[in-house]
């Protein structure tokens, strides 16, 4: 005992400098895949008061920029109005539409806080849960996908961007309908890459690649891209299909969150699907 | 000014600069600028390491919780303030430190200040960038933004401590 106690004493900075960094890196390493709380992050009450209070400041840095992009949109939303359109044909009876039943819902939201230089970049948002804003939502802006939402407080959430290490998003080359997951590989914020794309098909440069919408988690056919080169990787037959992000991340201030309205029924249907016996 | 009052804003000073206005700077190639680090070098040469070492974990929690890196910072953060005690005692005068002094660039001179504060940077720094993409593969890769961010890094601290530290002759 006497031992045990001399030992404690000799070692103790070593075993607080141990105690210590096990904490740190256990919430690194626990954060990247499942968030355990939201004290440690910048949807916590002061981190995103500091955060909105900065915003509040540097936002009108890029504001003529943001201004042409919001711009731009209305142009494009504004085209498909009825008064935009000459009526061709006179005295159909309206009735209630039961064709289309709304499935997705989009939030606006501004961003608060983002980085683009690191590995794994997270954008802070400044609504929460009593928005409506829950974990696994997809975000995007109006040139193309951001990501998905990792964790959300009451007032603020947290974003994992497209780029970060683990986002497979499921993407579709347009013309051909080829589908892959988009992965990121931690060097340039303008180019991402799709895996899982077979090489005898042929794909033309800048043919746009926008979402599947397989998971419900974005809907079919919002930008993501344009292909910009097709590497061939080792050993297998297999394209490492080069894309550049339409979205510039390393400026974006407005985006929409996606609440998918049928998420639900579609989760509880593929949960029926058996799981694969491993042999 | 109590040393204590002088330490706490110092604290302040640095997070708001690392949090508000550094996070914010990305000027590509990977490079990111970190100057946190000095808090530690500046504390006094009598303190206690174990002391040091919750200072340490408070400060990287509390721009953890800031800038979304959760734990990043505080973990190599640590690892230099374990070191502390280590390297100054490579770089120490004969006689030990004078404990009344403090360890920037004007008290201590400028050489062993490159040579003390550049090693904690460079070690930090390796630390950082390493777990940050933790990959063998890029290894290469990580050197390269570790080389880019340090020279730039104390460069800021340089001029942190040009705004922020009094000169001993001007007192």
């Amino acid at each position: 005992m006497r031992n045990l106690i001399a030992f404690f004493r000799r070692f103790r900075v070593f075993l607080i400098f141990v105690l210590l960094q096990v904490v740190a890196l256990s919430v690194y390493f626990t954060f990247l895949n499942f968030p355990r709380s939201q004290y440690l992050t910048s949807a916590s009450k002061v981190s995103g008061l500091i955060l909105t209070v900065q915003n509040d400041i540097t936002k009108h840095f890029n504001l003529s920029l943001n201004n042409d992009k919001l711009q731009k949109e209305n142009i494009r939303l504004r085209n498909r109005l009825p008064q935009s359109f000459q009526r061709m044909q006179n005295g159909w009876a309206k009735i209630n539409d039961t064709l289309f039943h709304q499935q997705y819902e989009y939030i606006p939201a501004s961003v608060i806080n983002s980085t683009s230089t690191k590995r794994n970049n997270y954008f802070t948002l400044n609504i929460g849960s009593k928005q409506g804003v829950v974990r696994g939502m997809g975000v995007f802006s109006d040139k193309g996908i951001v990501g998905i939402v990792h964790t959300s407080s009451a007032h603020f959430a947290v974003v994992k961007t497209v780029l970060t290490e683990n986002i497979n998003i499921d993407v579709m080359i347009e013309p051909i309908g080829l589908f892959g997951l988009m992965k990121w590989d931690g060097r340039d914020p303008r180019r991402g890459s799709i895996t899982g794309i077979s090489n005898d098909l042929k794909i033309k440069r800048w043919s746009k690649v926008v979402t599947r919408g397989g998971s419900g988690i974005f809907p079919r056919g919002l930008n993501v891209g344009k292909v910009e080169k097709l590497n061939p990787v080792e050993g297998k037959p297999l394209w490492d299909v080069v894309i550049r992000f339409s979205e510039d991340y390393r400026t974006i201030q407005r985006v929409y969150v996606i609440k998918n309205l049928f998420q639900e029924e579609q989760n509880k249907l593929e949960l029926l699907i058996p799981e694969d016996k491993e042999e | 000014m109590n040393i204590v009052v002088k330490h706490i804003i110092r604290f302040i000073v640095l997070v708001a600069a690392q949090v508000l206005v550094l996070n914010q700077l990305e000027i590509g190639f990977g490079i990111q600028f970190m100057v946190y680090p000095l808090f530690i070098v500046l504390l006094p040469f009598d303190l206690g390491i174990i002391y040091m070492l919750l200072i340490a974990f408070v400060m990287g929690t509390s721009i953890d919780a800031i800038s979304n890196t959760y734990g990043l910072h505080t973990s190599s953060l640590l690892v230099i303030t374990y070191l502390r005690p280590a390297i100054f005692k490579l770089f120490g005068p004969r006689d030990g430190y004078d404990i009344l002094k403090e360890g920037n660039m004007y008290e201590m001179g400028t050489r062993w200040f490159i040579s003390v504060f550049g090693l904690m940077l460079l070690i930090h720094h390796l630390w950082f960038f390493t777990l940050e993409i933790f990959r063998f593969d890029d290894m290469l890769f990580v050197l390269r933004k570790t080389l880019f961010s340090v020279p730039l890094s104390f460069l800021f601290c340089l001029l942190f401590q040009a705004m922020f530290v009094t000169k001993p002759n001007s007192r």
